[in-house]
């Protein structure tokens, strides 16, 4: 299935939950780092990365901490 | 006098961003010199090459370490109510706090919340636990009906986001003080200097939020610390009582006995 990331395009063929979306996309680094997740826009909690399936064409954000005002 | 957020008793009147300093070490040093306990900083994208988000999010956590201080996430880039709140929560999560500045953008070019937009949130948002400080425009009915929804904090601008351009319009803002008097006022957006902040102060707003007028200050530092004068300064000129104005002049040195002078 193709899954948009980030706004980038990640194919994925076996396992189609989002905890695998997420270890295909991020750096080993960056899956140690603080991240929240959205999937098609809505947020999902980090509890249920494992039991929150994707499906073809989703769109997930990943968000890391940054400056603000 | 202690500041009061959602019942938390804060140090100083100072709220300060974290954004657009020419370095992350420039970023701390001044945070600390403002004598602010409240940060606030964002969330955005990061592609698997990019680290430097992270860098500054490891002086933050030192900032708030040293100050004992707060993190207050904004809703930065939101345009509707759904995207807020999915920001929010992602914010809730990784910040593990309640408080979120609640920015619902309406117009590209000069910033102004979207007013129906950004009810519709804080409503969503209230409702799902959140301490909600919500940056609109100087609107006495928005603000009302955002205190009535049951913000304890509201945070009008002085003029659009980075502007620099002060208090556009004191006679809304002091009509919001006074209309408004159990709320939490804290001046948000376009404070360029610190005469701008005093001046919010001696309205009697409680406490000022800013980011550019520090951060593209040519000394980050020393604003900071004079940003932090002028709060006490505007704070301890409305506590003291201003002089009424009068629309005659009256001399302050007594006439009697000037000499030449003649009794009519």
């Amino acid at each position: 299935m193709n899954l948009f990331i980030n706004g980038q395009s990640l194919s994925l063929t076996d396992n189609n939950t989002l905890e695998h979306a997420l270890n295909a996309f991020l750096t080993e680094q960056q899956q140690q780092l603080s991240f929240a997740v959205a999937l098609n826009g809505d947020f999902v909690g980090k509890a249920d990365y494992l039991t929150t399936d994707v499906s073809n064409g989703d769109s997930i954000d990943i968000l890391f901490p940054i400056q603000g005002g | 006098m202690a500041l009061s957020i959602y019942g938390q008793e804060l140090s100083s009147r100072l709220l300060i961003g974290s954004a657009l300093y020419p370095s992350p070490e420039i970023m701390k040093n001044a945070i600390l010199a403002s004598g602010s306990q409240v940060i606030t900083l964002s969330l955005k994208r990061q592609n698997p090459q990019a680290q430097a988000g992270q860098q500054i999010w490891q002086y933050i956590q030192e900032i708030v370490r040293e100050t004992k201080g707060f993190l207050l996430p904004n809703t930065a880039g939101c345009k509707t109510a759904k995207e807020a709140l999915t920001l929010a929560k992602m914010s809730r999560e990784i910040f593990q706090t309640d408080w979120i500045k609640l920015e619902v953008i309406g117009d590209d070019y000069n910033l102004q919340p979207d007013p129906i937009e950004l009810l519709n949130a804080t409503e969503q948002l209230i409702a799902d636990g959140f301490k909600v400080l919500p940056y609109c425009t100087d609107d006495l009915v928005l603000c009302q009906r955002l205190y009535d929804l049951g913000c304890q904090v509201i945070m009008p601008w002085a003029s659009p986001i980075g502007t620099g351009k002060g208090l556009m319009n004191p006679y809304n803002l002091e009509t919001i003080r006074l209309r408004l008097p159990n709320a939490t006022l804290i001046l948000d957006a376009g404070i360029g200097k610190p005469s701008d902040a005093c001046i919010a102060m001696e309205m009697g707003y409680d406490g000022v939020l800013l980011n550019s007028a520090v951060a593209l200050a040519d000394d980050p530092v020393m604003m900071a610390q004079a940003f932090a004068s002028a709060l006490t300064a505007g704070e301890q000129g409305y506590l003291a009582g201003i002089m009424q104005q009068r629309q005659t002049a009256h001399p302050s040195t007594p006439t009697l006995d000037t000499p030449f002078w003649h009794q009519n």
